[in-house]
């Protein structure tokens, strides 16, 4: 391509915009509204995996040993913890150490645990806090050490965790196959409201093919065409998730403060980084699906 | 410069549109194609410029070949010949100056070419002073003179016309076959299928007579023959 010629393909591309205004707000505002629910939904989506991923990393299994194990049960029993191949982090607090957090838990009242901190007064036992590989697996884990001599009793937030894990699960899972559906349907759309205008302009593509424009002069301005509407299209979206998500998280800050969103600055580069792409490609294809069909003259 | 020679082109299976067509056309001619409806006057127009294919048989252009073209070099084939047509296929929401630079374009020509040649082009059919209206602003002659500025200004060695006076009032077919014959004495070679005898009459050139496919008539400063119209001049004509 020649840049004598470039330029009068990007010209031909805007004129063609202006000329053909309402199809093309047509087109920028079904490839606006898609990848805005898009946007939206991977939004909801970044933060759903973020918070589970946060309660995974709050998941663990405390092991209490049993008081009455001895050296050589409490040995067998570290030795067999740190082997298991499902666990990923294998920490023991003896109870002092978990005295010491009581009281830092407590702050101000910790006088209230004056008559306990002493060696033989300490109420607390010595424990295991185990973390699985896949936190999904917990309750098969702690299932089978809670059988292993020495274990006292297990806790793990049983009843708690699995429904938790399954809604985290299907949420993804929701959103996964919602944000495929979309992508769908903007292809779909955009294809067709391009389709229709390469339909208007048959002729036009008629008359250049018989002055001997190649096939490629024609489809120049087309693919400008398709690339400017779809990178206008995801302009708009980009902006108003960002802008709505930072207004949301400054709310949610305010007054739901145990919540923590994602950072809008990064939610921001991410939504720009896969919608921006996604719409001009989703032009570009609309466009040079729809202009194949009238080159054969 | 124009060799056809046992050309056949059959739509489907039952529709003959030319038989065994033969026809040679020289530099600078200037050529009316005559014959009814569906005697396959457009269908010839449409060889020449590959827009279908044939059946059987060879064209050649400048001494090529075109029934072997590949898709890619048609493009520059249409660039030789200036194409004309009855409806005039201009582009509406283009104005009359830029329906004729658009040939132009398509070849990658520079603004400097452009700016000159296309008044040259709209000056020779007389449409300078209304070259900023677009084609609706302009009479159905205009519209037609349009087209030719736009079949001329790349100089093709050929300009090919059909019916290009099938929608105007006699006296505005008259103007245009005249710019027509202008463009021919330039040293164009021109052919024009039509259903104007008055015209072919008038205008005296090499008149080929086609009739249902078959060439019936190719006479030098001929007149309009209606293959029906007088069976008896050519009673085996057709068959
Ligand atoms: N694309 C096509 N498919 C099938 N048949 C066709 C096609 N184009 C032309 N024909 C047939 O071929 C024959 C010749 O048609 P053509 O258009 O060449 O006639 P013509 O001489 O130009 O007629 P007219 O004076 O009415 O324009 C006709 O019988 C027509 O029906
Ligand atoms: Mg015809």
């Amino acid at each position: 391509m020649r840049i004598r010629n470039l330029f009068y393909f990007l010209g031909e591309a805007l004129k063609s915009v202006v000329r053909h205004g309402w199809m093309s707000i047509a087109s920028i505002a079904v490839v606006a509204m898609t990848l805005l629910i898009l946007g939206c939904f991977m939004v909801l989506n970044f933060n759903v995996a973020n918070l589970a991923e946060d309660i995974k990393e709050q998941v663990q299994i405390v092991v209490y040993i049993d008081e009455n194990a001895d050296e050589q049960t409490r040995e067998n029993l570290h030795n067999k913890l740190v082997a298991h191949p499902e666990l990923d982090e294998v920490r023991f607090v003896s109870k002092d150490e978990a005295m010491e957090r009581l009281k830092r838990q407590m702050g101000d009242r910790a006088y209230l645990l004056d008559g306990y901190t002493e060696e033989d007064a300490n109420p607390l036992r010595d424990s295991y806090e185990l973390r699985t590989k896949v936190p999904e697996n917990i309750s098969l884990v702690a299932e089978e050490i809670g059988n292993y001599p020495g274990v006292g009793y297990i806790d793990y937030g049983e009843g708690i965790v699995e429904p938790l894990f399954q809604f985290t699960g299907v949420i993804r899972y929701i959103g996964l196959a919602f944000m495929v559906g979309l992508a769908l349907t903007a292809i779909f759309l955009i294809s067709h409201t391009i389709r229709l205008t390469v339909y208007i302009r048959r002729r036009e593509i008629q008359i250049m093919k018989y002055v001997g424009a190649t096939n490629w002069f024609i489809r120049w301005p087309f693919i400008f065409e398709g690339l400017i509407l779809g990178l206008v299209g995801a302009v708009i979206p980009v902006l108003v998730v960002q802008f709505s998500y930072q207004a949301a998280v400054e709310w949610v800050q305010e007054n739901i403060y145990f919540v923590t969103l994602l950072p809008p600055q990064q939610i921001g580069t991410e939504i720009a980084r896969i919608l921006m792409p996604l719409g001009v490609v989703l032009g570009i294809l609309g466009s040079t699906l729809s202009v194949r069909r009238f080159l054969n003259v | 410069m124009i060799e056809i020679s046992h050309l056949y082109k059959q739509f489907g299976n039952d529709v003959v549109a030319l038989k065994d067509l033969n026809l040679v056309i020289d530099r600078g001619e200037f050529v009316f194609i005559v014959g009814s409806s569906g005697a396959g006057k457009s269908t010839l127009l449409k060889l020449l410029l590959k827009e279908i294919s044939p059946t059987r048989g060879s064209i050649k252009i400048f001494g090529r070949d075109i029934t072997r073209l590949k898709g890619r070099q048609i493009p520059l084939l249409r660039r030789n010949i200036g194409m004309v047509f009855q409806d005039f296929r201009l582009l509406n929401d283009r104005n009359v100056f830029e329906n004729v630079a658009f040939t132009l374009r398509v070849t990658g020509a520079s603004s400097k070419e452009i700016r000159k040649r296309v008044p040259l082009s709209l000056e020779l059919v007389g449409l300078k002073d209304k070259q900023f209206k677009k084609p609706d602003e302009l009479s159905g002659g205009e519209q037609q003179r349009v087209c030719v500025a736009r079949a001329i200004v790349n100089r093709p060695a050929v300009v090919i016309a059909d019916e290009p006076t099938g929608n105007l009032d006699p006296n505005t077919s008259m103007e245009i076959m005249k710019l027509f014959e202008e463009i021919n004495v330039r040293g164009t070679t021109v052919i024009v299928a039509t259903h104007a005898k008055e015209l072919v009459d008038y205008f005296q050139k090499r008149v080929v007579v086609l009739d249902r496919g078959r060439l019936i008539s190719d006479q030098e400063r001929g007149v309009y023959i209606d293959a029906h119209k007088e069976p008896l001049l050519f009673p085996g004509g057709g068959a």
